[in-house]
């Protein structure tokens, strides 16, 4: 437990000294302002735009489904990247450098190293998702006051557990190559074959990668929490699968 | 102009947020010699032209060890 906490503060001057912290929130709470904003201005800047031969656009009013589908689109894409490019260093940079020799030596347990990492990761994105989340929600309902929202709480909560998924990916990742480049491959990899696997219909329930953009049919209704708890279900086991796994490799591991 | 205007206290964030950043950044590649990745030139590129996720590159990536 000592080690934990010494090993846990240790990350949080890290990630201070290293820009992390801030960068995350910043990006975060930008993207959390950023969505509402756009809902209510894509019409405006529309609207009015005379395309030649009389031919004039008028865009509905938006709503705040609007803003929620923006939400959804900017954090489960650039906030999902940006997630990935603090954190791809993670455990990758301290075993390229070695920083990581003396405190093994002097008999901190292994598996600390990773847990610890992994709570601080997932500590860290929790609060900066529910910062972006909080400022959204503050925005969305100045503008749409009264918005009705059916599972907000699942369709909300699938994105931060697609999140602990990249983290979790990231740390294995690192882990397994010891270097940036293997970490962001094991992250980027999955990703894109699970993308290109939620072409096939059938597959959609199951597939995690749902989970980062299609959740925005629970909040209008569209869809039911049923569709997407399979999902939820083999994401939450992945990750801590993964988090097993990369202590198993880093117990075998030379550092 | 009048509905930029109306927009403006809304908008003025996230202006200030992604200048801020990209500022941050380039104090940060100015004051430093060396990178782990790129040049001087590539990164004051990257920062100014691609919002937020340039900065954000930098930092994680472009950033030397001091």
């Amino acid at each position: 437990m000592k080690a934990f906490v010494a090993f846990f503060k240790k990350e949080f001057t890290e990630s201070l000294r290293s820009y992390r912290l801030v960068v995350l929130a910043v990006v975060f709470i930008f993207l959390g302002v950023l969505s509402p904003l756009v809902a209510k201005l894509m019409p405006e800047l529309f609207s009015g735009v005379d395309l030649g031969g009389g031919i004039v656009i008028t865009a509905p009013q938006p709503t705040a489904m609007d803003s929620w589908t923006q939400f959804f689109g900017n954090v489960g894409q650039m906030g999902m990247l940006a997630l990935i490019i603090t954190f791809s260093g993670i455990m990758a940079g301290e075993l390229s450098r070695g920083t990581l020799i003396n405190l093994l030596t002097k008999g901190m347990p292994r598996h600390t190293v990773i847990i610890s990492k992994f709570l601080f990761a997932s500590a860290l994105w929790t609060v900066s998702y529910l910062l972006c989340l909080g400022i959204c929600f503050a925005y969305t309902e100045y503008f749409w006051p009264q918005a009705a929202l059916s599972n907000a709480m699942p369709a909300f909560l699938s994105l931060w557990i697609f999140g602990e998924l990249l983290i979790t990916l990231l740390i294995f990742g690192g882990t397994l190559f010891g270097n940036l480049y293997g970490s962001l491959l094991l992250c980027l990899g999955p990703i894109l074959a699970l993308t290109l696997l939620n072409i096939i219909p059938a597959m959609q329930a199951y597939n995690p990668i749902s989970l980062a953009g299609n959740t925005i049919n629970l909040l209008d209704g569209s869809k039911e929490i049923a569709d997407f708890l399979p999902a939820m279900l083999i994401t939450g086991g992945m990750t801590v699968v993964l988090l097993v796994m990369s202590i198993v490799v880093f117990n075998k591991k030379q550092v | 102009m009048e509905v930029l205007q109306e927009y403006l206290p809304f908008l003025l964030p996230v202006f200030v947020i992604q200048l801020g950043l990209m500022i941050a950044a380039l104090i940060h590649i100015f004051r430093h010699q060396t990178y782990r990745v790129g040049n001087r030139v590539i990164w004051v590129v990257v920062c100014v032209l691609v919002n937020i996720i340039g900065p954000v590159l930098y930092f994680a990536i472009g950033r030397g060890d001091e």
